[in-house]
């Protein structure tokens, strides 16, 4: 069992770069990230950014200064008007920073003193797969690293029995709205030991690893037993290290044999701890099954949990649609925080709320009292940051009176890219893989940390 | 499995052994310099260095050597104390020092130390060195040149040879390199035995000419053309690619030569009189993802189609990253932006859309049948052709019946064509007043892929207002199909989705208020704007087309309704009348047979010679559907029923996307930056000027640069398809970087050894199946692969090549392997891919569909023909580090992971294969346990087992005897996984037991890997 260390050996003696390239390159404030992704776009103006003048322009034009002829996707693209939608939802401010938040989110409103909202987020990207693919792997095509890989490969594991990088996504009817593909938590170029591992809801929460039916867990034993046997002779006539790694691997296979279903067991998790999370959290499947999944797996030492919770693409029927959504995830993601605090684990890890872009202050379809939709808008979107890093309690960025232009502190999806590697002790500029001649980095050419929200 | 358990041999060994191999010898610009300015300096200094402003060149020898102002030049050859690089790499000043230190950049000692050894020499520059044309060496007479090559640098080293593999080994390590299955016990036992002169040659010769090479052969070339099954993106529904991947199998066995396997694929469809083969292996560029999600910019995805196109073709012809320039000269290599896009303007004129179709293949696109599809389509042109003569001859007396029966028909008579008649509405006109619909019940229910006609007389109070439509109306978003008034004009909706996944159209011309006009609109069932027309009183009307954005199938229960409804908020104001629906699409002159306002009786009576075209076609259908005689009708219904064969034949025929090249070429662009929306200056077609010129007469279009590329001047090429072979038959190519062949690429392992190969292969009429022999003859490949540690630790990777290749079989081998030795393989070849086993839900979980695996024979294919869909890849294909086909790959990878123990151990298909290896050991080598176990390690590795492994295997077949014996239901289990059925007269306990041993045979590391 070998290692990043000796990866990255490889890949300094690959560019015979003298470079100090040990890792981390300073201090880490948070040492694993824990990533909820909302695929889909959530809305931030029903959601976060409150914007309390649209109640009087509601039904008027979005005035051409504003929408300055940005491209827009090619469903609203024929559109002859833009009429101006306000948030039917109220707001309010809430705990000791006073954060505006909107009313289908209760439970995290309760938390948002631990948060950091960021209103300024912006995409280049307007539809979800260039989107998704652009927040995950720092591109708008197939082929590069994601997040978790990159930070797999650069810190390698903190665990012995478990992945460095899951990923789980909700389960639900909503799910063919916004299909995910495998490469979004790909390894792209990087070797494929560094993708994330899949955690399902079946009955193998990870692929092949229950023993067939006719094999227990004795036989098992008794059958690696005699395999590594077999294989250390190999190895002594072959005189190749890869055999020894190879007997490594299947260990810590018939490790997570154990381990997996010991993680995703609940039964001796607290009913009142359960429960904090929300009607859902007994459903395999659910998010808020999923966010306690992830603290466990955070308390057991991944790298980095990512989460999926998709349907978040309100086009149209956003009233009937918005609040079933935020139904299923608002407590659970407030309680995951608010747990992790608890132990003291937030200290050390960093949580991430957010989707792939925004939704335009215009209405997509028919405008009326209790129907109206919103289309894509990549020029700003919220996103929230908590724990390890981060300072809590600021909200950072504004937009204006629109929520459609950024007027202050423009974050970009690379500088956010940059933000949790340098939480994770990572100079993001340092950390790079050559492929192709070139030394890629997650943040490309591009990426500033933004200073303002590090505590 | 991030970081845990991970191994890479570790490769700093291997670059100081080369590195110290370096300065054992005097320095070479190539191997020794250009790799510290390619990596350290070029990204400023190089080609994109006027953009940013700066004058010095380190990719330049003028520039590198020039003046800079005031006599100070970076490099002074012979003078290392003048030279300007060497003060600026070593001053203490840090604003001065080079590389600047926010580029995080660093040159260490030993290089600067090198670079100054090299200025004090004279400062010799070269050509970069896959840019100079390969040249033979010298081979001493009588050597084979790979061992001459090989063995020259090993005793510089101090090393030496291996001894040769054992016949067993190298008969398994041959046979798999080869054709990817391990060689059968009797062919290991001829070979062993075999005291004839040549017998490896014999055998070589014998698995060349096997049918199963060009399945090995041609997955690696699957990875590099990035061949799927799906489109790709969001919804990534199937497509159909799968002739392009019989027709590279066929080439490969066929031993096509390299150039032509080159050119057919670039530039078949442009050969002369190009054949539908060589149409088919232009498939090779249309392998690229297409996307048809909503709303994106067609704009955008054309130019990442294209893009695409060069990237592949300049990866797996030319070994270069030209796609460094789509956004700015290349930083290291000499392709400017320019040059990018000229290469570009090859690849964006074939007329796709920039959406892609979600379902099935976007055009262009041809029909493509199999050798038996081939026949059976001649057989049913030909049966066609004699119903339709047998039908001619009748033509005289059918004339005379006509005539005969036309005296029959009554003034008063009506008819109209009920061939493949639906539904007949609205007999007597009905009135709408802008407020009552008239729902007529479920008739005219079609999609998107049927062919459908509707035709009907209306008369518009308004000019505004919904005729008819069949949508539904209790989605908020309306979807379905429905013809509708505004300002007079028709406007015709096929849709699921109005804003994005529709064709919408509209007539150009208005319809006068308050006059009859009869309709007839027609659709072909193509999914395109173009597959609709619309017959106003017989004539074809010009539309203008809204939206061409079908992707999803529009059909709906409910009902056909008349007058309002459907999503439009205005009702028509008028009467509708005489409403048919067919299942056809009815063409011009059937519309304008419809819309003749006379009837039949009418008809009849226009004297012979004043009848129109129309109504003579009007007359003879009437007379073959209502008066002609049983022998016509019957002739008539046998020309119809071929017609159909043939029809419905030619709708399962597979299609494959190929290319095409546009009789008008718009201009291409230098787009600024890469971004699809901002165009630069016009380019025209041209290759590099750092490479050689197109050869004299060669044409501006694919197939000049398809010549261009396999020409004898280039001098990539070769050495970069000789290379990729070298990788998989040494694990590592000369070349390191089997992708770049550029500034940033490796140093060859052996230059004089590639570029023999090289200019060999080419010599020899880009011969691969010789190729390949001519490496597996050497002794360098045939040596022994056990290390010991003193050279383990002086070349972890092998890359000096004093042992033989051992290393991780890929993934389609391990998986073949076993359904080999299990006599469960079926060597069937080419056809639509297959499902074979994969745990439920994968697809569904990801939001696409589930995955129905396939029976029978499905199972059991080789991995070739798995189905592979890019966003589910085939899970255990992924797991063991196959490419993923989203885009050109062409590095084999290779890691150690848990998930692949859990595979090998727990998948259903290694387990059906151990039961099935148990089996077959059982059945073929009797009741002794050792002869069994013996035959188990013959089937699987060539050779028996050795004392300690047979330890092993008796210990767990004990232990299992034990238990299945006392747990027989257990025993029973174990037998259930997979579908092929077992043997019955084998004790169950016994072969439970049996099956333990198979899959610790199946898991051993000896077996995963080619040693």
């Amino acid at each position: 069992m070998q290692s990043r260390r000796n990866f990255m050996s490889l890949a300094a003696a690959q560019s015979l770069l003298a470079a100090d390239n040990s890792l981390p390159h300073f201090a880490p404030k948070a040492k694993r990230v824990i990533y909820l992704f909302m695929y889909g776009g959530p809305s931030q103006i029903e959601l976060f950014d409150h914007k309390p003048r649209l109640a009087e322009l509601h039904g008027t034009e979005l005035p051409p200064s504003i929408r300055q002829g940005q491209r827009l996707t090619a469903m609203t693209a024929t559109q002859t008007k833009f009429p101006l939608a306000k948030s039917i939802y109220s707001f309010a401010r809430h705990g000791q920073s006073g954060a505006w938040v909107g009313e289908l989110l209760p439970h995290t409103a309760k938390v948002v003193d631990k948060l950091c909202f960021i209103r300024s987020m912006h995409t280049e990207q307007i539809n979800h797969d260039p989107g998704i693919t652009f927040l995950q792997t720092g591109f708008q095509l197939a082929g590069r690293p994601s997040i978790g890989s990159w930070l797999s490969y650069g810190l390698g594991s903190e665990n012995k029995d478990l992945p460095a990088y899951v990923v789980m996504a909700s389960a639900g009817s909503k799910i063919g709205d916004q299909p995910l593909a495998d490469r979004v938590w790909g390894s792209g170029f990087l070797p494929s030991s560094y993708q994330g591992v899949k955690f399902r809801s079946a009955s193998d929460p990870v692929l092949h690893l229950s023993n067939p039916a006719g094999i227990d867990r004795d036989m098992r034993r008794h059958f690696l037993d005699g395999l590594a046997e077999a294989n250390r002779d190999q190895q002594a006539v072959t005189g190749d290290p890869e055999v020894a790694s190879r007997i490594a691997q299947y260990e810590m296979a018939y490790r997570m044999q154990v381990s997996v279903p010991e993680l995703t067991d609940l039964s001796k998790e607290p009913a009142h701890v359960v429960d904090r999370y929300g009607p859902d959290a007994r459903k395999p499947g659910t998010f808020a099954f999923h966010c306690l999944l992830a603290r466990r797996m955070a308390e057991r030492g991944v790298r980095f949990v990512q989460l999926f919770h998709r349907g978040w693409d309100q086009h149209r029927t956003l009233p009937t649609a918005l609040p079933t959504q935020c139904a299923a995830t608002d407590q659970p993601a407030a309680a995951l925080v608010q747990d992790l605090a608890e132990r003291g684990m937030l200290e050390d890890t960093l949580v991430v709320w957010g989707g792939e872009f925004g939704r335009t202050v215009y209405c997509q379809g028919p405008l009326t009292a209790t129907e109206y939709g919103r289309d894509h808008h990549p020029r700003c979107f919220t996103m929230w940051l908590a724990g390890g890093g981060i300072r809590p309690g600021i909200t950072h960025g504004s937009t204006d009176e629109f929520s459609y232009n950024i007027t202050e502190d423009p974050v970009h999806v690379h500088d956010l890219h940059a933000t949790i590697l340098h939480c994770l002790g990572i100079d993001h500029t340092r950390l790079t893989f050559k492929f192709q001649g070139r030394h890629y980095r997650l943040t490309d050419v591009h990426g500033n940390v933004v200073r303002k929200i590090l505590s | 499995m991030g970081g845990i358990g991970m191994v890479y041999s570790t490769l700093i060994a291997a670059a100081l052994l080369l590195a110290s191999a370096a300065l054992a010898q005097p320095l070479q610009f190539n191997r020794d310099i250009r790799p510290i300015f390619s990596d350290r300096c070029v990204a400023c200094h190089g080609p994109d260095a006027v953009n940013k402003g700066i004058r010095l060149r380190l990719d330049r020898e003028d520039s590198a050597k020039a003046d800079l102002g005031g006599g100070r030049r970076a490099i002074v050859p012979g003078k290392p104390e003048d030279s300007v690089v060497l003060q600026r790499l070593r001053t203490p000043n840090k604003a001065l020092r080079m590389p600047p230190s926010h580029t995080g950049v660093v040159v260490s000692a030993a290089e600067i130390a090198a670079l100054e050894q090299w200025i004090r020499d004279g400062a010799v520059w070269q050509k970069h060195w896959s840019f100079i044309s390969p040249e033979k060496a010298a081979v001493p007479d009588g050597q084979n040149a790979i061992d001459f090559f090989v063995r020259q640098r090993l005793s510089k080293q101090g090393l030496t040879p291996s001894a040769p593999a054992d016949r067993r080994t190298l008969i398994r390590r041959a046979s798999l390199d080869l054709t990817g299955l391990p060689p059968a016990p009797e062919e290991v036992e001829a070979f062993v035995n075999d005291r004839s002169p040549k017998p490896y040659e014999m055998v070589l010769d014998r698995l060349l000419a096997s049918p199963s090479y060009a399945e090995r052969m041609a997955i690696r070339w699957l990875d590099a053309s990035r061949y799927a099954d799906t489109n790709g993106y969001q919804t990534d529904a199937d497509r159909i690619m799968w002739r392009w991947r019989d027709w590279v199998i066929d080439a490969l066995n066929r031993n096509m030569p390299f150039d032509r396997f080159a050119v057919e694929q670039i530039a078949g469809d442009l050969l002369p009189n190009a054949t539908l083969s060589q149409q088919v292996a232009t498939g090779f560029s249309r392998n690229h993802r297409g996307n048809s999600e909503g709303g994106i910019v067609p704009e955008e995805y054309l130019m990442e189609y294209a893009a695409d196109r060069v990237e592949t073709m300049s990866t797996v012809f030319l070994g270069l990253t030209v796609g460094c320039a789509r956004c700015h000269n290349h930083k290291y290599d000499p392709i400017t932006q320019k040059e990018y896009y000229q290469l570009f303007s090859y690849f964006n004129n074939i007329g796709e859309p920039g959406r892609y179709l979600k379902y099935g293949n976007s055009p262009p696109m041809v029909q493509a049948p199999t050798a038996d599809q081939e026949s059976k389509l001649r057989e049913l042109r030909r049966s066609l052709k004699t119903a339709q003569e047998a039908f001619h001859t009748m033509e005289g007396s059918i004339a005379a019946a006509q005539t005969t029966w036309e005296r029959t028909v009554s003034a008063d008579a009506v008819w109209m064509s009920a061939e493949k008649l639906e539904s007949e509405l609205l007999p007597a006109p009905v009135a709408f007043d802008g407020k009552k619909i008239f729902e007529a019940g479920d008739h005219a229910q079609y999609g998107f892929q049927d062919r459908f006609s509707l035709a009907f007389r209306m008369k518009s109070a308004s000019g505004n207002g919904v005729i008819l439509h069949r949508m539904n109306s209790d989605e908020s978003n309306p979807a379905g199909y429905g013809l509708h008034l505004e300002n007079g004009k028709l406007q015709i909706q096929l849709a699921v989705r109005r804003l994005d996944d529709a064709i919408l159209l509209e007539t150009k011309k208005a319809l006068a208020k308050d006059r009859w006009y009869h309709l007839a609109v027609t659709y072909d069932g193509s999914r395109y704007a173009s597959g609709v027309k619309v017959y106003v009183d017989g004539e074809a009307w010009d539309l203008d087309v809204q939206l061409d954005a079908l992707n999803q199938d529009f059909r709906r229960p409910g009902m056909l309704v008349f007058g309002g409804g459907g999503g439009w908020d205005n009702s028509f104001q008028g009467e509708i009348a005489a409403f048919r629906s067919y299942s056809r699409a009815l063409g011009a002159a059937d519309a304008a047979m419809l819309s003749t306002a006379d009837s039949l009786g009418q008809v009849v009576r226009v004297p012979v010679a004043k009848r129109t075209p129309i109504q003579r076609q009007y007359l003879r259908q009437a007379f073959f559907e209502l008066g002609a005689d049983a022998s016509v009708k019957l002739a008539r219904a046998r020309v119809a029923a071929s017609a159909a064969g043939l029809e419905a034949f030619e709708q399962i025929i597979p299609t494959v996307m190929v290319m095409q090249e546009r009789a008008q070429r718009p201009d291409t662009f230098l787009a600024i930056r890469g971004a699809y929306d901002k165009p630069g200056e016009a380019v025209q077609r041209m290759v590099p000027t750092a490479l050689h010129a197109l050869p004299a007469g060669a044409s501006a279009d694919r197939l000049g640069l398809a010549q261009w590329l396999v020409d004898r001047r280039n001098p990539l090429t070769a050495r970069v398809a000789v290379n990729r072979f070298w990788q998989m038959a040494f694990g590592t190519g000369l070349v390191k970087t089997a992708e770049d062949f550029g500034s940033q690429g490796d140093w060859p392992s052996h230059p004089e050894l590639l570029d023999w190969l090289a200019v060999d292969f080419m010599d020899n009429g880009w011969d691969m199946k010789r190729l390949w022999k001519t490496m597996l003859m050497s002794d360098t490949y045939r040596q022994s692969s056990t290390v010991t540690s003193e050279l383990r630790e002086r070349d972890p990777e092998n890359r000096l090549l004093a042992r033989g290749p051992r290393f991780r079989l890929p993934a389609e081998m391990v998986r073949d392997q076993a359904l080999r030795v299990a006599g469960l393989l079926v060597e069937k070849q080419g056809g639509a891919s297959v499902k074979p086993y994969q745990p439920a839900g994968l697809w569904s979980e990801n939001g696409g569909g589930d995955y129905k695996p396939g029976t029978g024979e499905a199972l059991y294919r080789r991995s070739i023909y798995t189905f592979w869909r890019r966003t589910s890849p085939p899970p255990f294909m992924a797991t063991f580090d196959s490419a993923l086909r989203e885009s050109c790959t062409v590095r084999e990878g290779r890691t150690n992971t848990p998930l692949q123990a859990l595979h090998l151990m727990n998948d259903v298909q290694f387990l059906e294969a151990a039961r099935a290896l148990a089996q077959r050991s059982i059945l073929e080598a009797g009741p002794d346990p050792a002869s069994r176990l013996e035959r188990a390690f013959q089937l699987v590795l060539a050779r028996g087992p050795r004392a300690n492994e047979a330890a092993s295997m008796r210990s767990m077949l004990a232990y299992a005897q034990d238990r299945y014996g006392s747990q027989p239901k257990d025993a029973a289990a174990l037998l259930s996984h997979g579908d092929s059925p077992r043997d019955t007269s084998i004790d169950p306990v016994e072969h439970a037991a049996w099956t333990t041993v198979a899959s610790m045979i199946l898991n051993l590391d000896a077996v995963v890997t080619k040693e």
